[in-house]
């Protein structure tokens, strides 16, 4: 089967799940390492960061006694979850993931270009994830020890950027999310970057794949746990010809997949384990996933050869008729 | 009409002089191809093709009325292109030893036999098709190469493509993609068609379905006895230059079945105890088939190659993603480059890597280094490969030679020496 075919059906599987899940008492706890919305009521399990930014948001000397201990284990979840599937978050779960793959898939259809970055300008954007992670810690710490300026109403600044609040909701009908908050200052400004990043969320797709995912702090933290994730992606360097298929065809545009001829775990910071850069290669057994060391999918010529031709299969058969 | 006028003139005389030297090597190289009885039935077609280079080679190129003939030199010439225009792409790169002789006068001595070879059928009616040709693509591979395009320009359209040398960096990525899209232009502008994405696509489709037999072949290329001979394998490719993509490929289909048939029944053209040898360097092309006979008559057998016509031709492919036209032009574009194990790049990492990968996956014993007197490119880089065996502990042979005859009785003592040394390893071990 298409790996990329199933990976849309997995997608599709984790969004019904995700955000109707709780209607059918199904629930996967709140400390998911993926965009699936606390605000989406009755969820079948949700994102960890609204949580996380609740418990930070308290004075420092909390930490040492059972605040800490909560932080830890809901953390201890968090890292157990990316341990398992390591980025397939992202490539496989995550609704967001999902709306952009579908939206560049529509993209597909009616043949509209995409741009890439540049080289240098993508090696920089590769900070602001971590820029906003820095941010969604700080912030609520230093709303919990009293540092002026920072008012009660950033609690989780994050989510009130967060496009996945005005957006997820919408899905279980509840539009109630989706609005600007007037009634101050950081509200009002917090907001209104939600609702944009919702509208580039739409837009962007139709120039870029993965746009949204390129500033995303969830792939910070997942980004963590790359080299000791049970799933890897690897690389036989030797194999490798260099011909830079992969790298082309990765969403992320990570470069380091076709330029890497010595490192074997090539899960990159950006990776998000789509596996585009296997259905691409070419050469026989040059890039393999594998779970828990166990090969799972491996690049072959044989096989590239089919996946392209999938749909000149198609035309004969079309023309048969 | 006065009768001096149709006497032929001294350039005439000499262009038919050469075109009976060549039909008679032509006719001398089968006499003795043919006499091997083990090789494989379906290369009678492959065979035919080079058959009719006797003769003026009217023959050998076969395109339909109107169908334009677009020649290219190198592997660098994007040949999707081509056939999305609807045009037929003959690779020009020649191992006629017969017209170096008239290549000699646009060149100086020192210059590679090749590029001598082609000049002087450039310049002389002795091969149909050199004249044909409605655009010449020549990439400046090497300088010979480039200098070539500009003394060909007076006399035919050329399209120079600019390879760029090091490939690892942004801005000459850029500048290569813009390089096949001013060759795209050049195409449609010659045949008067406009490539678009449906034909584009089409092409890539077609080579793709061609390289399915062709990775198919190099598998079986590798098995152990060897069902097929390297010099045979060399010609196969080498077919390629002048014949139609699709019934080129059907043919090699039909090679592929009759060699899965022969590995299964055990057939085999060397027996298990021939040296496994792999040959890289400079190419080879039909007649220049010296070497690949020396080695093969002698009892080794030709397990693999890297040569730009051959092995390294057709193996990269095209990945389409997105399926928009830039989206192809770009993967045409990196297909050509990327992956190209061509000495004329800043690196040798891919050329390392594949030969290594070759010896690996042929258990080839020994590599032959071919350099033709003159191949700066390959020479260079000969220092570099011979540590790199050395290395990893596998002998090399190098082997300086051109396109005449004369060497022939040096290069069999030299070859049957290097055989025995491998023969001599395997008792060893
Ligand atoms: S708003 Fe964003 S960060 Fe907050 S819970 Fe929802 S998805 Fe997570
Ligand atoms: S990087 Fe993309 S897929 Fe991963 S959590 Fe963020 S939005 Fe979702
Ligand atoms: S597609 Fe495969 S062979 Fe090509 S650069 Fe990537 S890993 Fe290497
Ligand atoms: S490196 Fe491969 S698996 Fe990772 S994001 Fe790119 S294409 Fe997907």
């Amino acid at each position: 089967m298409n790996v990329q075919r199933l990976r849309l059906i997995s997608q599709f599987v984790f969004f019904v799940l995700l955000t109707y899940g709780g209607l059918f008492a199904i629930d996967l706890g709140s400390r998911m390492p993926t965009f699936s919305c606390a605000f989406v009521p009755d969820n079948g399990g949700s994102c960890f960061l609204i949580g996380f930014q609740h418990m930070l948001s308290r004075p420092l000397p909390e930490f040492l006694g059972e605040q800490g201990i909560r932080l830890l284990k809901s953390l201890g979840i968090v890292a157990l979850w990316a341990v398992v599937i390591n980025k397939a978050w992202c490539g496989w779960i995550c609704p967001f993931g999902l709306m952009q793959d579908l939206l560049t898939r529509l993209r597909n259809l009616v043949f509209i270009d995409m741009s890439r970055f540049g080289w240098v300008t993508r090696k920089r954007y590769k900070s602001v994830k971590y820029i906003l992670l820095a941010l969604l810690i700080l912030i609520p710490l230093g709303i919990g020890n009293g540092v002026p300026g920072l008012s009660r109403d950033w609690t989780a600044p994050f989510c009130q950027m967060c496009p996945a609040r005005p957006l997820m909701p919408l899905f279980r009908g509840d539009f109630s999310e989706f609005h600007i908050d007037f009634s101050s200052w950081p509200g009002l400004a917090l907001t209104t970057i939600a609702v944009i990043l919702v509208g580039l969320l739409f837009t962007s797709a139709f120039v870029k794949r993965r746009f949204l995912c390129s500033y995303c702090p969830m792939l910070a933290v997942l980004s963590l746990f790359d080299k000791v994730g049970f799933l890897s992606l690897n690389k036989d360097g030797q194999k490798c010809t260099r011909c830079g298929n992969c790298s082309r065809a990765c969403p992320m545009e990570i470069r380091e997949i076709e330029e890497e001829k010595t490192l074997s775990n090539l899960v990159t910071q950006d990776c998000i384990l789509c596996l585009k850069c296997i259905d691409a290669c070419p050469e026989n057994q040059a890039l393999e996933a594998r779970f828990l060391g166990m090969p799972i999918y491996t690049a072959s010529a044989e096989g590239f050869l089919k996946r392209q031709n999938v749909d000149l299969l198609r035309l004969k058969r079309k023309k048969k008729r | 009409m006065k009768a001096e006028d149709k006497k032929p003139s001294r350039r005439e005389r000499l262009a038919k002089k050469i075109k009976t030297n060549l039909s008679m090597t032509v006719r001398e190289l089968f006499e003795q191809i043919d006499e091997d009885r083990s090789r494989p039935k379906a290369m009678a077609y492959f065979d035919s093709i080079f058959k009719n280079f006797t003769g003026g080679g009217e023959n050998v190129v076969q395109v339909p009325e109107g169908q334009k003939v677009i020649g290219t030199y190198c592997v660098f010439v994007p040949e999707e292109l081509v056939y999305a225009a609807g045009a037929h792409p003959v690779r020009l790169c020649a191992g006629t030893y017969e017209s170096s002789e008239v290549g000699e006068e646009y060149l100086p001595d020192v210059a590679c036999p090749m590029v001598k070879s082609e000049m002087g059928l450039e310049t002389m009616p002795i091969l149909d098709f050199y004249q044909k040709c409605d655009l010449v693509a020549l990439p400046g591979s090497c300088h010979w190469k480039l200098k070539m395009a500009e003394m060909l320009e007076e006399r035919k359209p050329v399209h120079v493509l600019d390879v760029p040398r090091i490939k690892e960096r942004e801005n000459s990525r850029q500048y290569w993609l813009e390089e096949v899209k001013n060759f795209k232009a050049a195409v449609e502008k010659t045949t008067g068609t406009r490539i678009t994405r449906k034909t584009l696509k089409g092409a890539i489709r077609t080579v793709q379905a061609a390289q399915v037999e062709v990775h198919r072949f190099f598998e079986l290329r590798k098995a152990i006895p060897a069902p097929i001979l390297g010099r045979d394998a060399l010609a196969v490719m080498n077919a390629y230059f002048y014949d139609d993509v699709s019934r080129w490929a059907a043919a090699l289909a039909e090679l592929n079945d009759e060699l899965e048939q022969r590995i299964a029944e055990g057939v085999h053209v060397a027996p298990a105890s021939s040296a496994r040898i792999l040959l890289t360097g400079s190419p080879m092309v039909f007649p220049n088939w010296k070497v690949p006979m020396i080695i093969e008559d002698l009892g080794g057998v030709l397990v693999a190659d890297e040569f730009c016509t051959s092995q390294r031709y057709l193996s990269d492919m095209v990945a389409m993603d997105e399926g928009t036209l830039n989206d192809m032009m770009m993967a045409i574009a990196e297909r050509y480059v990327l992956p190209c194990s061509c000495p004329m790049f800043s690196n040798t990492l891919e050329r390392r890597d594949k030969l290594l990968q070759l010896i690996e996956e042929a258990q080839v014993e020994g590599v032959i280094y071919h350099i033709l007197k003159g191949c700066h490119p390959y020479d260079i880089e000969l220092k570099m490969m011979e540590k790199l065996m050395q290395d990893k502990g596998i002998p090399m042979l190098k082997i300086e030679t051109d396109y005449s005859p004369q060497d022939v009785e040096q290069l069999r003592t030299r070859i049957e020496a290097f055989q025995e040394t491998l023969r001599g390893r395997r008792r060893v071990q």
